[in-house]
């Protein structure tokens, strides 16, 4: 009885980590190919790779339309994480001190954008807010409206996150701070703030990436001007599928990487600080 | 009695100023958006103006009787279906196995399904298409190692569809299904074995009931996401395999036919406000031991 449990124990096992081998191989394919692709010194897309260069990274950063591409990407995604940050962790700090029923529709209500698709999104915002003139200017196809679209999936991320991390406070502390005199502001700058770094790093991060490599919303709201990078992938892959794609994409990943790593060093100073 | 009054006036006051950038998102971009793409779907269409002001049924009535956008519902629904149930049984296997070994494999494999989720969707696309064709690697590793005679081509194939989505949703699964999984005690296991349970009992006894709410909810999950993604079976798929979010891209940027697109639009918000329903009722309550 026992014995026979064991041997489909160690089969169960064995065909898990088949599993596992299989998934890692193919997780890890496409991107590990595009980062060997980049360095390719051929013209086109074929194995095996004849030479090796750094032609295409040349190529990538001598031309115009991709450097302009990806100052976009970069300009959209921080200015859509400022926004993200600020208006949900102010949203979360108010819902997180009450607990009643109107506060769980709040959070339904900043959730939802969650659920609709990038597209309808696109689509929606494309035709709203397509005639729209803010101070003079035409709102689409600018950068802000892209920060704005992206905003309506990093908020409410922000605020998830925020939200757990407020409701984790030790409430005492807080009315000690208030008790002793300090203003609101003061307890959140001096009691609250110190306590959630980590959490707004890590929201923020959030936000970045998706907006970085957010492609839908970008693809329906931008001009031939202000295109992200992942949008002049999309439209140059059928067109010009080079190596030069390949450089955009560890482009793309590189930054969504340095960015962790900057987290990572950031949240390792909070560290030392306290220890 | 005032101060009292006064202070709670302040702390309302203070609650409403807190929320309101967020409130101001929400309804000045995300409510007026979602109003704006409802009104739409109900304008005529003449071209070539992109829509005509009026109160019409015409683009409801093409939703429910055009070949083409019902074949395009239809591959949408079911590449989904495939795709959410492939991601979540390999993301069970995955997150068992960290769960029982986590010393072993939990920083390993969260690494590495942060990859997908990390990287864009169109980066992963250009990945496949330098996997998949038929000078692609997997066919020059295939007829270099023997296994094949001739060269294979997967790109522009349904299975290639299929694989690039379960890609794209893989990681939801896996981090919803960790998350539940996380929060079970390892030492019911060993007690189920110690009760005389062969390890398959103990699985669909213990294991499966205990995280059952998170294979719900992680597939409830991959599907709304499977039904928003369109780049990837567009881009790896055939020709011939159309979804609602190309649909609507087509109709919008290539027939400049806002009213057709924005009725699409309604009918994928419709779905997934149903499935949120359904997925609703169904769910189970969460169960601790």
């Amino acid at each position: 009885m026992r014995r026979s449990g064991d041997i489909t124990a160690r089969l169960l096992w064995a065909a898990g980590l088949l599993v596992l081998g299989v998934v890692s191989v193919y997780v890890a394919l496409p991107v590990a190919i595009a980062f060997v692709m980049s360095f390719s010194g051929g013209q086109i897309l074929r194995f095996p790779i004849q030479s090796w260069s750094l032609r295409w990274y040349a190529d990538f950063f001598g031309s115009p339309q991709y450097v302009d591409a990806l100052v976009n990407t970069l300009v959209i995604a921080l200015g859509a994480t400022v926004l993200s940050v600020a208006a949900g962790t102010a949203s979360a700090w108010a819902i997180s001190r009450r607990k009643n029923l109107a506060t769980g529709a709040l959070t339904l209500l900043h959730m939802l954008p969650l659920f609709v698709p990038g597209v309808v999104l696109g689509l929606g915002i494309a035709i709203t807010f397509g005639n729209v003139r803010l101070f003079g200017m035409d709102l689409y196809g600018t950068r802000f409206i892209v920060m704005l679209a992206h905003s309506l999936w990093g908020m409410p991320l922000v605020m998830m996150l925020m939200e757990t991390t407020f409701r984790s406070l030790d409430r005492q502390v807080l009315e000690a701070s208030r008790d002793l005199g300090a203003g609101p502001f003061t307890t959140f700058r001096e009691i609250v703030l110190p306590e959630v770094r980590t959490a707004i790093l890590s929201s923020a991060l959030f936000s970045f990436v998706v907006s970085v490599n957010e492609f839908y919303m970008a693809l329906f709201l931008t001009t031939r001007d202000t295109q992200t990078l992942p949008v002049l992938m999309w439209l140059s892959l059928r067109s010009a599928g080079s190596p030069r794609l390949a450089v955009a994409a560890v482009v793309l990943m590189t930054i969504v990487l340095v960015s962790l790593v900057l987290l990572a060093s950031g949240l390792r100073r909070k560290e030392r600080v306290r220890g | 009695m005032t101060d009292a009054r006064r202070r709670r006036t302040g702390e309302a006051l203070g609650f409403w100023l807190l929320l309101a950038p967020s409130l101001l998102l929400l309804v000045l971009v995300f409510a007026r958006t979602v109003a704006g793409v409802v009104r739409m779907s109900f304008n005529g269409w003449t071209p070539p103006s992109f829509y005509v002001e009026d109160v019409v049924l015409d683009h409801y009535v093409r939703l429910a009787t055009d070949p083409l956008i019902r074949e395009a519902a239809f591959n949408t629904v079911v590449l989904a279906f495939q795709a959410a149930l492939t991601s979540v049984v390999l993301a069970y296997v995955m997150t068992l196995i960290v769960w029982l070994r986590p010393k072993r494999f939990r920083l390993t494999v969260i690494g590495l399904m942060l990859c997908p989720l990390l990287a864009s969707e169109i980066s992963i696309i250009f990945g496949w298409w330098l996997v998949l064709p038929r000078n692609g690697l997997l066919s020059y590793m295939l007829v270099g190692s023997g296994l094949v005679s001739e060269k294979i081509n997967l790109l522009y194939t349904e299975f290639a569809a299929f694989l690039g989505l379960v890609y794209a949703i893989l990681p939801y699964s896996f981090f919803i299904l960790l998350s539940v999984m996380d929060r079970q005690d390892r030492l019911l296991i060993e007690a189920s074995a110690d009760l005389g349970a062969s390890p398959l009992s103990t699985f669909r006894e213990v294991v499966l009931p205990l995280t059952w709410r998170g294979v719900v909810l992680a597939f409830s999950q991959a599907l709304i996401w499977a039904f928003g993604i369109y780049a990837t079976p567009s881009a790896l798929g055939p020709d011939t395999l159309w979804t609602m979010g190309q649909r609507i891209q087509e109709e919008m940027i290539g027939r400049a036919n806002w009213p057709l697109a924005s009725a699409i639009a309604v009918a994928m918000i419709a779905a997934i406000a149903l499935l949120l329903v359904v997925m609703r009722t169904v769910e189970p309550k969460e169960r601790t031991a």
